[in-house]
């Protein structure tokens, strides 16, 4: 699941559009699936397959914005790479204001889509190896007794192993036996990278939120 | 009340300009997807050969939008009449007054008395009137908050021709836009068509008079409609 292959999402209401936008995709070796709606891409969805979303602005029913909005409301990552007309760059600005990736006003150069393409779906790649990174620290630590979760809190607060003994009234043998314990359900090589897991989940979590 | 005609070309034409970037996107893709196939080792040449038939049929498709803007912008000739260009404009009073008051603006409107006689298609001229209002009213939106006026005058001319101006105290047109402000698709607003102006010029140029633009004292704008009189015939 880890390994699929990207998919380049094109959502446009436009025939022609599309079949160009697929072939050109084709001519660099990227796989592109074409919908012709936004209800249709949302009923299709599947935000375990990574890849970026090419989305028209201006479509019948529901909108390029208002599908960005669905997919926000979701929590979906894709990246979204807006393609836009004439006089709309103040929906263009929204776009971007909402979390968009990039956007291209048509007719746009085709190195221009292309490298846009690229770093979507490099960011995808990396947002999504993070988000797995993150469930995997989280599930590890929810592996922690309590007594072990009191035990890491307070040596990513670099307490040493003698006063924990104290703070938590066993003896410096028993912290050192849960400590290791830590080190081996975190799967942490060092105390460094402990404290790095750690943090690194909060901040994530900080900056989510 | 024919005055919603303009708007109604002007929001057709914006589609129009939508529709026919349509066609030509997919034109250069279509151009570049076959540039970068025949550049592969074994370029398959009968997709290369679609996407040329289809580089053709989008080329047809923008055709038919042009056609279909040209229709749009043909100004008819229809038949005129003799007309006091006071009594055009105060027929308009009460409708650009509610405008007026629905974007905060205090309208004033100075018509000279004892006017020559004009020969116009009333309908066309009162949406030239109407469009270069909502234009100034569109301005004044962006201006500051107070004090914001807009004046519809008439006047004769030295040479006995009539003048109608709309001036408002707004932040005017820039000076690197003001020679371009009649040309079709020099717009500033996003949402307009950049073929009000244009348009308004077409209709009064086709009625032997001119549209023209000059600054306001001490800000804003002032569009001149000059019509030439029937006088002395």
């Amino acid at each position: 699941m880890q390994d699929r292959a990207p998919i380049v999402y094109i959502v446009d209401d436009d025939d022609a559009i599309r079949a160009a936008l697929r072939l050109l995709l084709k001519s660099v070796g990227l796989a592109a699936t074409t919908l012709p709606s936004a209800q249709d891409f949302l009923a299709s969805y599947n935000p375990q397959q990574p890849g970026c979303l090419i989305l028209d602005v201006r479509m019948p029913g529901m909108g390029g914005l208002e599908l960005q909005e669905q997919l926000n409301l979701r929590g979906a990552i894709i990246p979204v790479i807006f393609i836009t007309g004439h006089g709309d760059v103040p929906m263009a600005v929204e776009a971007l204001q909402q979390g968009a990736f990039d956007f291209l006003q048509k007719p746009f150069r085709d190195q221009d889509l292309i490298d846009r393409i690229q770093r979507a779906l490099s960011k995808d790649q990396t947002e999504r190896s993070q988000l797995r990174e993150r469930d995997l620290i989280e599930r590890r630590l929810e592996s922690l007794t309590a007594r072990e979760r009191e035990v890491l809190d307070l040596v990513i607060g670099g307490k040493p192993n003698k006063i924990m003994a104290a703070d938590l009234g066993v003896s410096q043998r028993t912290v050192e036996i849960h400590r290791s314990r830590v080190m081996e359900k975190m799967g942490a090589a060092s105390l460094a990278q402990l404290v790095r897991m750690v943090l690194d989940l909060k901040g994530g979590a900080a900056t989510a939120a | 009340m024919h005055a919603s005609r303009l708007a109604t070309v002007g929001a057709m034409a914006s589609g129009v300009a939508h529709e026919l970037n349509q066609p030509l996107a997919a034109i250069a893709t279509y151009a570049h997807a076959c540039d970068r196939l025949l550049s592969l080792p074994n370029p398959e040449i009968g997709e290369v050969q679609a996407a040329l038939r289809e580089i053709s049929a989008q080329a047809l498709r923008a055709g038919d939008i042009i056609q279909k803007l040209r229709n749009l912008a043909r100004v008819e000739e229809s038949p005129r009449a003799p007309a006091d260009i006071n009594a055009v404009i105060t027929e308009l009073s009460d409708l650009i007054r509610s405008n007026a008051q629905a974007h905060g603006v205090r309208y004033r409107q100075e018509l000279a008395p004892n006017l020559p006689t004009i020969n116009i298609e009333r309908a066309q001229i009162q949406q030239v009137v109407l469009n270069l209002v909502r234009n100034a009213l569109e301005a004044l939106a962006l201006g500051r908050v107070d004090a914001r006026e807009l004046v519809v005058r008439t006047r004769a001319t030295p040479s006995a021709d009539v003048e109608v101006s709309i001036c408002d105290n707004g932040p005017g047109v820039d000076e690197q836009l003001r020679y371009r402000i009649f040309d079709p698709f020099c717009s500033t607003k996003p949402a307009a068509t950049g073929l009000g102006l244009p348009i308004s010029r077409t209709i009064v140029q086709t009625h032997g008079g001119a549209l023209d633009y000059r600054p306001n004292q001490p800000t804003g704008a002032c569009f001149v409609v000059h019509l030439p009189s029937t006088w002395p015939n």
